[in-house]
């Protein structure tokens, strides 16, 4: 168990069970002295979350909230996906870097004019989540398709590929796993940002509004209850991309070394 | 010809370089480099050619087999490669290139990475599997058909990468760095797979580039040492070109299993580094 304590280090699957079960036993302890650190307990936070599913209908505004992540994680991957396999094209690369370069804007800088290009509720949240998510994604992705070395695309063409199917080799199948990754990370921006939209945006509710609610009067316990329910759900929705990722891409898990 | 008791006859010209130089951004890389490879033909068996391309770190080796696989347009000059009896100028895939970290598709098995390579062919589907299985056979890779690049040795990769480039490009093979970070059996090991792989057709020729002195006079029967002049204060003038050739069939250096043991060799390696260190 010293190992934990040296700097890379392999530790076996036992010491690696008690570590874990250790840790979230310290995390228990420090939870349930909630009320001298200032946080709600337990007891106080199943209590609340009871609460909020009975009373505040939490369950139905998780299911509008993560509808409009689903909807946004689904658009943004498409865009970024699509404009960063396009920077193989020079002439793209000024544009998907502006893009990229958009995430300093203020979201809601962008609330009168969304809700003059989309509509306002459902639509609206899609598209300001949508483009909150691209600006990262964006970036994420454009970098991985800048990474790539000269000699993956000597390779392809070393086998007398043609410029578009060299891109469908090398950076679309090529870099499928990477494109997962940033995926799982773009997915969980979405659930940060989602707050911010839906404290914007409150005609369509969702869980976001509630959460600005339960804050505003200092409902800490039920603040505690809502964040833990979407961590929940988050830590779902990652394990699924990555269950997605070993389905499409299971050779990026796969290696001769041992971890 | 004979040659230490080998006799052989040079023939047609499988490779013409013409007058090949190369400058990014208005620096000489390369300079007005010509050589041609002939096939060598031995009675009674299948003899390849390998070629080995020496030269000290950074002065423009890579570049250059980069050009001889059509990857690099030269400024200047041509690449000429004898494509079914005709000298054609090179294009991608003609020349096949292994590159020094022996990249392969990850995303695709072994056997999908054969079976890239022979995209461009017109056999039939099942043919063309028969083809990637028969070489999978010979280079005793048949069990790792189905593996991933991730689930490969080193030296398992650099045999499917070779594998794959000679798939596509038939006869023609450029090796960078193969020797780079091996272990003296491992460097054999490589060696006699260059040795085989250049006696599985009269026209394999394998240009490999190596600062590995004694490996590649071990395996070639030609060596170019990559070169750039001195000014009359010794300082370098920019552009490297083949500075000085080595015929290692006449020098009885050649296709011998055991060169490594003999005088001619333990010479041989000497003259070779001394000319390295004038570069």
């Amino acid at each position: 168990m010293l190992d934990a304590f040296r700097p890379n280090k392999n530790l076996s699957a036992k010491a690696w069970t008690i570590l874990l079960v250790t840790e979230v036993a310290l995390l228990g302890v420090a939870w349930s002295l909630g009320d001298k650190l200032s946080i709600p307990g337990p007891l106080d936070t199943v209590l609340a979350l009871g609460r909020l599913i009975t009373q505040e209908g939490l369950l139905f505004e998780l299911w509008v909230s993560f509808k409009v992540n689903i909807q946004a994680i689904a658009l943004s991957s498409v865009l970024s996906i699509g404009l960063s396999y396009l920077t193989v094209l020079p002439v793209m690369r000024p544009f998907v870097e502006f893009c990229s370069k958009a995430r300093f804007f203020s979201m809601a800088g962008f609330v009168t004019m969304f809700t003059l290009a989309f509509g306002g509720g459902h639509a609206l949240k899609v598209a300001l989540l949508t483009f909150g998510m691209t600006v990262f994604f964006i970036t994420s992705m454009s970098a991985v398709v800048a990474e790539i070395t000269k000699s993956e695309w000597d390779q392809a063409r070393s086998l007398r590929m043609t410029p578009w199917r060299a891109v469908w080799e090398v950076v679309v199948l090529g870099k499928a796993d990477a494109a997962f990754e940033v995926l799982r990370q773009n997915a969980a921006i979405g659930w940060m940002m989602l707050t911010l939209v839906e404290g914007l945006v409150r005609s369509e509710g969702g869980v976001g509004g509630i959460l600005l609610n339960q804050s505003k009067y200092r409902h800490w316990d039920a603040v505690f209850a809502i964040q833990l329910t979407v961590l929940l759900v988050g830590i779902f929705q990652d394990r699924f991309i990555v269950y997605l990722k070993r389905v499409f891409c299971p050779y990026a898990f796969l290696t001769l070394e041992r971890k | 010809m004979t040659a230490a008791a080998f006799s052989y006859e040079l023939k047609e010209i499988l490779t013409q370089v013409t007058d090949v130089s190369l400058k990014f951004d208005g620096k000489v890389i390369l300079k007005s480099t010509s050589i041609e490879v002939r096939d060598i033909v031995r009675p009674g068996m299948t003899q390849g050619q390998v070629i080995g391309i020496l030269g000290p770190s950074g002065i423009g080796k890579t570049q250059f087999s980069r050009i001889l696989a059509g990857l690099q347009e030269p400024t200047t000059g041509t690449v000429l490669i004898n494509h079914g009896g005709k000298m054609l100028p090179v294009q991608p895939g003609v020349v096949g290139m292994v590159a020094q970290n022996y990249p392969l598709f990850p995303h695709r098995t072994v056997l999908g990475n054969l079976l890239v390579a022979l995209e461009h062919s017109k056999l039939s589907p099942k043919d063309k599997k028969d083809a990637a299985i028969e070489q999978l056979k010979e280079f005793d890779l048949l069990d790792k058909a189905d593996k991933f690049p991730s689930q490969l040795s080193g030296g398992q990769r650099q045999r499917v990468s070779i594998l794959r480039e000679l798939l596509c490009s038939e006869h023609y093979l450029v090796m960078d760095e193969p020797f780079t970070g091996l272990d003296p059996i491992m460097k054999d090991a490589v060696c006699a797979l260059i040795d085989k792989v250049s006696k599985m057709d009269e026209r394999n020729t394998i240009f490999v580039v190596a600062h590995d002195i004694a490996a590649l006079a071990m395996i070639s029967d030609h060596l170019w040492l990559f070169g750039r002049d001195r000014d009359e204060h010794g300082c370098i003038i920019p552009g490297a070109t083949i500075k000085a050739k080595y015929d290692l069939i006449e020098r009885g250096l050649a296709w011998q299993p055991d060169v490594a043991s003999t005088k001619a060799f333990a010479e041989f390696i000497p003259e070779v580094r001394a000319e390295f260190r004038q570069l």
